[in-house]
């Protein structure tokens, strides 16, 4: 009879295209996190109060994300992306100016969203192929952090 | 270039291939559809402009009646749909270009389109503005202009990079 017990799952050996889409995501969130914090603190108008505590409770949410993912990196045997120029290279997100209206904060951070969404989705994906379970799982709790702002941010512009 | 109705993303622009970040993935024109799928909060008119801007977007021909089919839609039903006139407004202004000449002998400079105003005059001169920052204009003539159709060098693009 054997002594050993079994692994909850299969032990992910180094797979660099998993690692390439985990540190997309890094670089995606970095970037949203800092167009956030600029929406933070530009926004004016009769809804300041509101958006200014909803952006900052996603940059705070994002700024956790990062840190999660990065470790999940290296968990793998891989190496986290870092620096802001190379975040701002790979996530290649449009970047906004302010002053800009309020409803235009929103609609330019629902587009950021839908493209960490969109990156996430694919990594997701991936570490489903390859049965990395914490990956796959860790991709889909930043999809609903990500789904949930995108549902809030959209109501926001609903007339 | 007409812009593919098909292809995920949007047509190329200013001589590059246009990358999913400028113009993330949803061309101009499937955000068209998406509104003329929306059907009940859509009156009669704004349908047939809805469809002469998908029109003229699908030539790629005419920026002037582009800028102002979009500026009378926009009017009419911003307010309602602010997310997809947002999308529309940012692929616009990844797309088009002011093509600006000091007089009218001289070469064109480019300027970037913002999309900041409601009416097509008053775009018209913020982009007079932009120009007349590099020199003083004479008797200045400006013509908005798909990028693809007027950009052809990367020293070009450089100039209307934002």
């Amino acid at each position: 009879m054997s002594t050993t017990t079994k692994p909850a799952s299969t032990p992910v050996k180094k797979d660099t295209r998993l690692i390439d889409g985990l540190n997309l995501v890094l670089a995606d969130s970095y970037a949203l996190m800092a167009l956030t914090h600029l929406a933070h603190w530009n926004v004016e108008g009769e809804d300041f109060f509101p958006l200014h505590k909803a952006f900052q409770e996603q940059y705070e949410e994002l700024f956790e994300a990062v840190d999660e993912i990065a470790e999940r990196v290296r968990a793998i045997d891989g190496y986290a992306m870092g620096g802001l120029g190379t975040f701002a290279r790979a996530a290649q997100m449009e970047e906004f100016k302010a002053p800009l209206p309020q409803k235009d904060y929103v609609a330019a951070l629902i587009v950021a969203h839908e493209k960490v969404v969109d990156d996430a989705v694919r990594t997701r994906d991936q570490a489903g192929e390859v049965s990395d379970l914490q990956t796959q799982d860790l991709m889909i709790k930043r999809l609903q952090f990500h789904e949930k702002t995108l549902w809030m941010l959209k109501s926001y512009l609903k007339h | 270039m007409s812009p593919n109705a098909n292809s995920q993303y949007c047509p190329p622009s200013v001589g590059d291939d246009c990358a999913p970040a400028r113009c993330r993935g949803r061309c101009a024109l499937d955000v068209i559809d998406e509104l003329l799928a929306a059907g009940g909060t859509i009156s009669g008119e704004e349908l047939d402009r809805l469809l002469d801007l998908r029109s003229q977007l699908r030539r790629a021909e005419d920026a002037e009646a582009v800028l102002k089919i979009f500026c009378e839609l926009r009017i009419r039903m911003e307010r309602k749909h602010y997310l997809a006139f947002f999308r529309i407004r940012r692929w616009l202004e990844n797309h088009l270009v002011a093509a600006v000449r000091i007089c009218p002998a001289a070469e064109p400079v480019f300027v970037p389109v913002e999309l900041s105003h409601y009416c097509v005059e008053a775009i018209r001169r913020v982009c007079l503005c932009a120009a007349l920052r590099n020199g003083p204009l004479l008797a200045p003539r400006l013509r908005f202009a798909f990028a693809s159709a007027v950009i052809s060098s990367p020293a070009e693009a450089e100039m209307v990079a934002r």
